[in-house]
């Protein structure tokens, strides 16, 4: 009797991966197109047909909404939680292109943007993943294909970052799948939902969660696993460091949210999760100070991002399943305030100088009025200021930490909050003091007015999501 | 009608900026129109319904709730923001620094922002503009500081923000305790029972640390000289005269409604801070040479009087003290205004470097004057309507002690008011500093609406003391309650 080959999945399970699937051949059709037209046209429509594959996908990704099924064996569960996460990706990623048009050598850049797709497929697959192999693959997805991004720029900085960032984030993968074995180990499954039954070997499980937490904390940049972050951002090309900033944290994210919130056994849940309060309370106060001190607008947003994620995890502190709406609700937030800023930052930005020198905004509320409105608003935002989504993400955040008795991570919050305040507004300050004494730099056209859209989405986005905050409701559940 | 004296400032603010930067003028007269307009929508809105949309269902209900409380503690908003929009359009009238278009909208976002905390009947809005008012005087401190270094800016940033972040926490907090953060004068007083005590407490903190740094008391007040020296005269004005009264509007609105318990709590130390601040102002406004430190540190001894009514709980004492907080604002206002006439004249407000003044000027001379006598208490105008009245409240209240304290500053009052008048507009002229035409009938104009203010209000401080028998009652605790005998 000879074998019979069996597809053990059905059209079901492969109609989950749809949206990421869409984003992946994107790439395929950016590249093909990249071979067919003159080199004038490869850039622009490198960009377009990327932001019309990450359109598709998002609508695509919404249609499954009320429909939460389990494919592959539990391997990939879509549902709300899922297609929350797949959005911000999308969104984040078309951002990203919006700033991508100086992004590499003009030869380079069909190939450059379709590694931002396939890194961006990459983070999408871990929104859904629910066991530890889907959960690697989209994590070496994302991964690789910035390893390679963020050495696209021609600049030495640009090299230090790839390798930096190569060796370390690889080492935490290794570390991460040591855990992932582990875990296996204790639990003889690979499967997220298994997990929450009491393990074979409690000591096992526990050293297991240990790394495998530890790998997550290193790849969304906690404290103390957080040194690498500033200069693999300032280094990597600012197209890159912008989706870096929030697609590898939203993907990573996602993964830390389904394993905090369903893969623990109720019973040692709170006692494996508390390091994990601890990293984040750290990861306010350390980043937020350390952001004091930059004056480099990357490495900035690089701490301010440590110390942004640090509140998001406040959110889910207790794993209340509001404070899991309102950690999503905040990075939704963060993904708007955080790219606009990224946005205006590659308006000022030229050939060989990128405009994240502090200096660059010196004087920038008299040369251009509104692009130092926006800056400030974006700003307000992510000090926390009204009337933006900052405002309303932390007072939801601040909620929920007391509701889930964890005060002190609220406190701990505001403490972070008011130190960033100096980091944030130091460049509010550049761009309206008469006197700073740095050199005026004069007005230039800018390689592209294609950040002006996000700029504009993103202020239009600040301000509303502020006033009407709209948390997804039905996010649950998140394995099966 | 309500949403539109906050929205529309803003909008008009920002929409000044689509102007082009010579419309220097055009930019004044807008802010003034806009002003005046606000004030009169205040005096017809007095008992227009409230509005309100739905902000927040979950973790608790919060929503975008503005209104005139017309009885209750919450009711003193009404005045204030009668207070605000009359200070902020006269101080526009005569505003006259570079780039006037930047500063009047900045001006007129701050009005916005400003109505909002004392319209606001949601505890979260008013922590929204609690922190956004921040916002334009932080940007006027950078963009229009007469030094280099902006350390004036960031020390009133930091210091409000910090209030600001508690508050802050501290409203989310309320509002998971209690399910709801829309209380602000609808929570039926005295008592508001759904707080446990121990969170009661520290919730209490939160709001009360905020509501001291803006007020600011000692030993929270080293950003208050700084700030009122920097700031351009017409923003001057409208922070000294109203932002500073939001952290007492605060302990009468929200303190004495809806934290009574740790309000008696905190009673004794609160009046110590404020005989302190009281005590500590008036000597420390004795010594200035600038004329403007003289006001701001005269504005420490003062709101630490209000503070001292507050926490008596004695009707006559807050109805004393919001009289006091309105006056205190309109004296304020009149003060930096004329201070700014005199800087603009005479390129300093320095004492030992002026003097005579008058001799040239008798109508910028009499301009202080009036507001000077109206600081320092005479009887008949504004200020001692105020302070007669808290005195009167303390003393029934038992605080006898204090009371005799309380009595010192108001006697130094006269010492440093009339100190700073000597020194500007009496003794020999000053040949060495700048000539310049005296009032114009412009100039006279802006100040006339406040000085017809503090007249009245010396004369019937009744309206604003007590809107209505029953309210003034409302929300002190009935252990503290003396009967008016």
């Amino acid at each position: 009797m000879t074998p019979q080959l069996t597809i053990p999945y059905g059209s079901a399970d492969w109609a989950a991966l749809v949206p990421t699937f869409i984003v992946a051949a994107g790439a395929l059709v950016v590249l093909l197109a990249d071979l067919i037209l003159p080199a004038g046209f490869r850039r622009p429509a490198a960009i377009a047909l990327g932001v019309l594959a990450l359109a598709i996908a998002g609508a695509v990704a919404l249609t499954g909404w009320h429909h939460p099924y389990s494919a592959f064996a539990g391997g990939f569960v879509n549902g709300g939680f899922t297609i929350v996460f797949e959005e911000i990706t999308v969104v984040a990623a078309i951002f990203s292109l919006l700033m991508a048009y100086a992004l590499g050598r003009p030869d380079q850049a069909g190939g450059a943007i379709a590694l931002m797709l396939w890194s961006a497929s990459g983070a999408m697959l871990m929104a859904g993943a629910a066991n530890l192999m889907t959960i690697f693959l989209g994590l070496e997805l994302l991964s690789l294909a910035l390893y390679c991004l963020c050495g696209l720029s021609p600049r030495p900085a640009s090299r230090e970052s790839a390798l930096k960032y190569l060796i370390l984030s690889s080492t935490a993968s290794a570390l991460m799948l040591y855990g992932m074995a582990l875990l296996f180990g204790a639990t003889g499954s690979v499967s997220l939902a298994v997990f929450a039954n009491p393990p074979a070997s409690v000591a096992l499980f526990d050293a297991g969660c240990g790394l495998f937490l530890i790998g997550l904390c290193f790849k969304l940049s906690l404290v103390p696993f957080h040194v690498w972050t500033p200069d693999v951002y300032e280094g990597a090309p600012l197209p890159v460091t912008a989706f870096m900033s929030v697609v590898t944290k939203a993907g990573t994210l996602a993964v830390l949210a389904r394993f905090a919130y369903a893969a623990l056994p109720a019973t040692s849940s709170a006692q494996i999760l508390w390091p994990l309060w601890i990293v984040a309370a750290l990861s306010m106060i350390v980043g937020n100070a350390a952001a004091l001190a930059q004056t480099d607008i990357k490495r900035l947003l690089a701490y301010s991002g440590v110390a942004q994620v640090g509140y998001i995890i406040v959110a889910m502190a207790g794993t209340t399943p509001q404070g899991l709406r309102y950690a999503i609700f905040y990075l939704g937030a963060y993904t708007f305030m955080n790219l606009g800023a990224f946005a205006v930052v590659a308006l000022l930005s030229r050939e060989r100088d990128e405009g994240s020198s502090l200096n660059a905004f010196a004087g920038l509320g008299y040369r251009q009025p509104v692009l130092a409105a926006a800056m400030t608003f974006f700003l307000l935002a992510l000090a926390g200021l009204p009337p933006t989504v900052g405002f309303t993400g932390k007072i939801l955040i601040l909620a929920i930490s007391v509701q889930a008795g964890f005060v002190w991570l609220g406190v701990l919050l505001i403490v972070g909050t008011a130190i960033s305040a100096y980091a944030y507004f130091k460049i509010v300050r550049a761009m309206y003091a008469r006197t700073t004494g740095a050199p005026i730099q004069r007005a230039f056209k800018p390689a592209s007015a294609l950040p002006w859209v996000g700029v504009a989405i993103c202020a239009v986005a600040t301000l509303a999501l502020g006033l009407c905050p709209l948390a997804p409701s039905d996010v649950l559940p998140l394995v099966k | 009608m309500i949403a539109a004296l906050v929205i529309v400032p803003i909008l008009a603010g920002l929409a000044l900026y689509a102007l082009p930067r010579s419309a220097e003028n055009a930019a004044k007269w807008i802010g003034v129109v806009v002003s005046f307009a606000a004030f009169v929508v205040a005096v017809l809105s007095r008992s227009a319904p409230d509005e309100s949309l739905v902000w927040l269902q979950r973790p608790f209900t919060a929503s975008f709730h503005v209104g005139f409380s017309t009885s209750g503690n919450a009711s003193a908003g009404y005045w204030i923001v009668l207070l605000l929009t009359l200070s902020s359009g006269c101080g526009l009238m005569v505003a006259r620094l570079p780039r006037a278009r930047d500063f009047v909208a900045q001006m007129l976002v701050l009005l916005g922002a400003m109505t909002g905390v004392f319209v606001a009947r949601d505890l979260l809005l008013f922590a929204l503009f609690w922190d956004f008012m921040l916002i334009p005087v932080f940007l006027v401190l950078i963009a229009w500081s007469p030094t280099k270094s902006s350390a004036t800016a960031w020390k009133y940033f930091v210091y409000n923000l910090c209030g600001g972040l508690a508050l802050l926490l501290a409203t989310a907090a309320y509002g998971i305790f209690a399910g709801t953060t829309d209380a602000i004068g609808t929570v039926a007083a005295p008592l508001s029972p759904q707080l446990p005590a121990a969170a009661e407490t520290w919730i209490f903190a939160g709001f009360a640390l905020a509501f001291l740094i803006k007020t600011p008391v000692w030993p929270l007040h080293t950003w208050m000289p700084d700030t009122y020296a920097d700031l351009p005269a017409p923003m001057v004005a409208v922070v000294s005269a109203v932002q500073s009264k939001a952290g007492l509007y605060g302990f009468i609105a929200i303190g004495l409604t809806l934290f009574p318990h740790a309000m008696t709590a905190v009673a004794k130390p609160m009046l110590v801070l404020g005989a302190i601040s009281l005590l500590y102002g008036a000597f420390a406004a004795l010594v200035q040479d600038d004329a403007k430190r003289i006001v701001a540190y005269s504005s420490l001894s003062h709101l630490g009087l209000v503070l001292l009514g507050i926490f008596s709980f004695n009707p006559y004492a807050l109805g004393g003290a919001i009289v006091y907080i309105v006056a205190h604002g309109l004296f304020n206002a009149g003060l930096f205004i004329t201070l700014g006439e005199i800087e603009v004249r005479e390129d300093t407000r320095s004492l030992s470097r002026l003097g005579g003044l008058a001799a040239r000027n008798p109508k910028l001379g009499g301009a202080l004057t009036i507001v000077i006598l109206a600081a320092l208490g005479l009887p008949g105008l504004c200020g001692f309507a105020g302070e007669i009245l808290i005195m009167t409240g303390l003393y029934q209240a038992g605080h006898h002690k204090l009371t005799i304290v309380a009595l010192i500053p108001i006697v130094l009052a006269a010492a440093y008011m009339l100190r700073a008048f000597q020194g500007m507009m009496q003794g020999p002229e000053v040949e060495d500093v700048p000539q310049r035409p005296d009032m114009t009938p412009l100039e006279i104009f802006a100040l006339a609406p406040l000085v017809v203010a503090i007249v009245l209000l010396g004369i019937d401080p009744g309206p604003v003391a007590f809107p209505a028998r029953a309210a003034q009652t409302a929300g002190i605790a009935p252990t503290q309650l003396v009967s008016a005998k």
